[in-house]
């Protein structure tokens, strides 16, 4: 719903480490995104193209990595997966958790020359 | 050329408008003027609610709006009856305002002469809840008939808010919310977050509304 103004973010924030650094062509941008976080990586990825349309990003790669996400039961410690669980402890079946992992939305790192 | 090379930044996404958010928050403190986010689904009672609340502010503050929407204007023409300083903003298809376009927003409205400024967001409980808008506090309406389980489904947006305003309270025996779960549902997201049932068609709540926004801005014009 919101990845397209998410992509022009993305643009901006690179274009601030491609002047701080000086780099003139970025081959590839590496993005960390979260299972909890409320990205959809295939609308991600559909945004980019118009997004970077007349940028000088229209070559670069976007790459996306997952990072899982992970909680810790309130009633029990134990930790799982939420995705995979649904967000119910699969020891004490109870759905009440402080998500450690999988929340985040990070640029990872760029290619470029 | 240049070597090629691999930087790490293992930086935020939202890093620029966060830098951008807290630089107008610190211009608006310099200025001495506070800025409210309302954010809340469509057909709420956003306007509606503003329609009561800007009266009551204006006893004792200057009040400016500004009016989000995808299109239209029928916000801001229903705002400008109050008397309060309006301008309608245009988001071109965006689901949200971000901290660049709400300072475009600041400026185009002029607050010199302004204490304090209504930002109505685009009706939508996700995506302006990702983007800080530079304001000092986060308020969101959840009306009756949109149910009293949002607080579960739209978490980030209870948790970022300052003020739950639960509009519509006048229809509730029609519906099946429960007050006392809603609020322990956006409580347990967000222990800090104040509480209160308003109705905007009726008024009631709405004065306890405004002495809430009105401490707000004396204490955002104090130091």
């Amino acid at each position: 719903m919101h990845e397209l103004s998410i992509c022009y973010e993305i643009i901006k924030s690179v274009e601030q480490i491609v002047i701080e650094n000086e780099l003139e062509k970025v081959s590839k941008i590496t993005l960390e995104i979260g299972e909890l976080s409320t990205i959809v990586k295939k609308y991600l990825l559909d945004c980019f193209a118009p997004a970077v349309e007349n940028t000088m990003f229209e070559d670069t790669i976007i790459e996306l990595e997952t990072i899982e996400g992970i909680a810790i039961c309130n009633g029990c410690t134990t930790n799982f997966n939420v995705i995979k669980n649904n967000g119910y402890c699969p020891n004490c079946g109870i759905r009440d958790m402080e998500v450690i992992s999988g929340k985040e939305f990070l640029i990872k790192s760029i290619e470029a020359y | 050329m240049k070597a090629f090379k691999i930087l790490e930044i293992k930086e935020s996404v939202f890093k620029n408008n966060n830098q951008q958010a807290d630089l107008l928050r610190a211009e608006l403190k310099e200025k001495k003027v506070f800025l409210l986010n309302l954010m809340s689904s469509p057909g709420s009672g956003k306007t509606t609610t503003l329609t009561k609340l800007i009266p009551l502010l204006q006893k004792d503050l200057k009040v400016g709006v500004m009016e989000a929407d995808i299109d239209s204007d029928v916000d801001a023409v229903t705002i400008e009856k109050t008397g309060a300083k309006v301008i309608q903003l245009h988001t071109g298809g965006m689901c949200h305002l971000d901290a660049d376009m709400t300072r475009q927003g600041m400026n185009g409205l002029g607050v010199d002469d302004i204490d304090v400024v209504i930002l109505e967001n685009v009706g939508n409980l996700v995506c302006p809840a990702e983007f800080d808008t530079g304001s000092v506090k986060n308020a969101m309406i959840l009306s009756v008939p949109e149910g009293d389980d949002k607080p579960l489904k739209y978490p980030l947006m209870f948790t970022i808010c300052d003020l739950l305003l639960i509009n519509k309270i006048d229809v509730l025996e029609h519906f099946d919310f429960d007050v006392n779960k809603c609020k322990e549902r956006a409580l347990k997201l967000n222990p800090n977050i104040k509480i209160i049932e308003i109705s905007s068609r009726t008024g009631f709540g709405v004065e306890e509304a405004s002495q809430w926004l009105l401490a707000q801005v004396k204490q955002w014009g104090e130091y």
